[in-house]
């Protein structure tokens, strides 16, 4: 069993501070919970730019090409000669290269979303519906080295209102 | 009385997810209502038409097209709303948008539904819709990618399916809070379609990321639908259609219709849904001052329309400049001026512009001249072309009249549907607006 502690603040800058206290006193696996995006917690996560723009970047260029070998195959396929025009027509194909390409685009970005964040994560984890209404929380997982009673203190310190133990399966 | 004072983070959860979980006995009377309408209105004439033939419309041999591309083309427009609040703001920045932007694009989505529902209708044949797909059939027939209209079926099906993914990461969060509200099937329910969202950093920073990638996304698509939409039209060489400046005419007047739309939307809301410390003046104010601006933009392109046609020195487009602006249908170009081109200057009175019910009869009212002018785009201009033995005429059935009052049901109904199923307003965007929770402050 893997185990953790979950603690609840009220305000944000308590919050900030204990988790950049934990970090500072080497506790690992810390994981930033609020009911609002916050750009402040990210950065003490670690996280700056995200892969998710690899996906849209990589999608967008597979759905730009497919498009365009879609409209050439039915072409292709069904030649129908108009007025001496080529069968392969450029301007026309642009059009459905440009849509195919925000197609694969959005749906590339999307299977990056899911990917990058984790989710679906239906597994049992830490979680209190106060970290999605008006508390912003902290879990910190407990390698067998780390000191528990360590991470508590501080937490108590910075104003934690609330501290819950939770063992999640592993 | 309503209660103006800024709401707590808690109130803001409560409130909003009331909207969804609370359900009076005048919701079910008004869904009943706008079901029946849809119902009695939209599908029975469809389904009369699908036993009769298309000539249960009013189309005949010159005139091709109706009210039913007419009716695309305005509910195409009216979708443009959740692009501009959604994606346009969100990439400058503008916090105002935060209240509103969720039914913004839930009128987007439906919108788009509703006019994907005309294209089936004007088909006919609806069970051969599937040839447009490039797919192998027995015909042996494949899409021709040349035509404009293939052009339209890629453009919406991408522009639908960038909507639904578009508001559905958006309310990933939202339905959290849901799941978190409630109990029994509704709470497993939810528990599915948050993904077992729990607000953590990395969940954040990656909805953000993604969210920004999808707004970038969706501009250039939006622009692409309604200008591509408008080449249906352009590229044609009918006198009155073959213009240059149609797509951003198009793509003009979308962008108005859908922001008239929004403030009409937002009354009802904030009416009736008792949202009185979210929807304020605040967006009534700027939506005022958006429409300004486009009944302006909007203004010019028309007057520029005139005038091309005017300087083209072709008989054929003087004639069709002459029975637009004199002919049968001039009464409803008059309208749409006075509608759309009028009427909007009101709003430059702060009075108006902070009246909640002035600015919903605004609103309608510029929506009526913009169904109008999608009429007079397709009524006025392709049943006559150039010779003058071989003009036709345009009329609207009572097939057609009626699925267009029903088009507005299947609107309603979809959105009386989607209030309880998602929450109107993005409960974790309001908070991001309000004062933060800091013990220093």
């Amino acid at each position: 069993m893997a185990k953790n502690i979950l603690a609840l603040f009220q305000y944000e800058d308590d919050f900030l501070a204990a988790a950049a206290k934990l970090r500072a006193a080497g506790f690992g696996h810390i994981t930033l919970m609020t009911p609002l995006p916050m750009p402040e917690a990210e950065k003490l996560a670690g996280l700056e730019k995200s892969p998710v723009r690899r996906f849209s970047l990589i999608g967008a260029i597979i759905g730009g090409l497919s498009g365009f070998a879609m409209a050439t195959a039915c072409a292709l396929v069904f030649i129908l000669p108009t007025g001496g025009r080529p069968i392969i027509t450029i301007p026309p194909f642009l059009v459905i290269t440009y849509e195919m390409t925000i197609l694969i685009g959005v749906l590339s970005t999307l299977l990056g979303f899911h990917i990058v964040s984790g989710l679906p994560a239906w597994r049992d984890a830490p979680y209190r519906i106060e970290s999605n209404i008006d508390r912003f929380s902290i879990v910190v997982g407990f390698r067998p080295e780390d000191d528990s009673a360590l991470a508590v203190k501080i937490l108590r310190e910075a104003g934690a209102g609330e501290i819950t133990h939770w063992e999640e399966p592993e | 009385m309503a209660d103006y004072r800024e709401p707590a983070y808690a109130d803001v959860n409560r409130d909003i997810l009331q909207t969804m979980l609370v359900t009076g006995p005048r919701y079910w009377i008004v869904f009943g209502i706008t079901s029946t309408v849809a119902l009695v209105c939209f599908f029975l004439p469809w389904i009369y038409q699908w036993h009769v033939g298309v000539g249960a419309a009013g189309m005949n041999r010159n005139a091709v097209w109706g009210t039913y591309l007419s009716n695309f083309i305005f509910w195409i427009g009216l979708s443009h709303s959740g692009t501009l609040l959604s994606a346009v703001l969100h990439i400058t920045g503008s916090g105002w948008r935060k209240a509103i932007y969720r039914s913004a694009e839930a009128m987007t989505l439906f919108s788009l539904m509703t006019a994907a529902l005309f294209v089936m209708v004007h088909l006919g044949r609806v069970w051969f819709v599937h040839w447009s797909i490039p797919i192998p059939n027995p015909m042996g027939l494949w899409p021709n990618f040349r035509s404009p209209l293939l052009f339209d079926v890629m453009a919406i099906t991408t522009y639908l399916v960038a909507s639904s993914i578009f508001i559905y990461m958006g309310s990933v969060p939202d339905y959290a809070a849901v799941r978190d509200a409630s109990t029994g099937l509704r709470r497993r329910l939810y528990a599915i379609f948050s993904f077992g969202w729990r607000g953590t950093a990395q969940e954040w920073h990656t909805l953000g990321w993604a969210y920004t990638f999808f707004a970038v996304f969706v501009i250039p698509l939006a622009v692409s639908v309604h200008s591509i939409v408008s080449w249906d039209f352009a590229m044609s060489l009918v006198p009155g259609l073959h213009q240059t400046i149609f797509a951003p005419y198009f793509v003009c007047g979308a962008i108005y219709s859908g922001t008239a739309g929004i403030v009409t939307v937002m009354y009802l809301l904030r009416r009736c849904l008792n949202l009185e410390r979210y929807i304020r003046e605040i967006h009534l104010d700027n939506l005022g001052k958006l429409l300004i601006a486009l009944s302006l933009v909007w203004s010019y392109i028309n007057i520029l329309e005139l005038f091309t046609g005017w300087y083209s020195g072709t008989s054929y487009e003087y004639e069709a400049l002459r029975f637009k602006l004199f002919g049968f249908y001039a009464p409803l170009y008059w309208e749409m001026i006075t509608f759309c081109a009028l009427v909007p200057l009101l709003i430059f009175w702060k009075k108006i512009r902070l009246s909640w019910n002035r600015m919903f009869v605004i609103s309608i009212l510029i929506n009526i001249g913009m169904l109008t002018e999608r009429f007079i785009i397709v009524a006025t201009s392709q049943p006559r072309k150039f010779l003058p033995a071989a003009f036709g005429f345009y009329f609207p059935s009572v097939v057609e009249i009626m699925i267009t009052i029903g088009s507005f049901a299947v609107f309603a109904t979809l959105f009386l549907i989607f209030i309880k199923w998602t929450p109107c307003v993005s409960i974790y965007e309001v908070k991001e607006t309000l004062k933060p929770l800091r013990r220093a402050a």
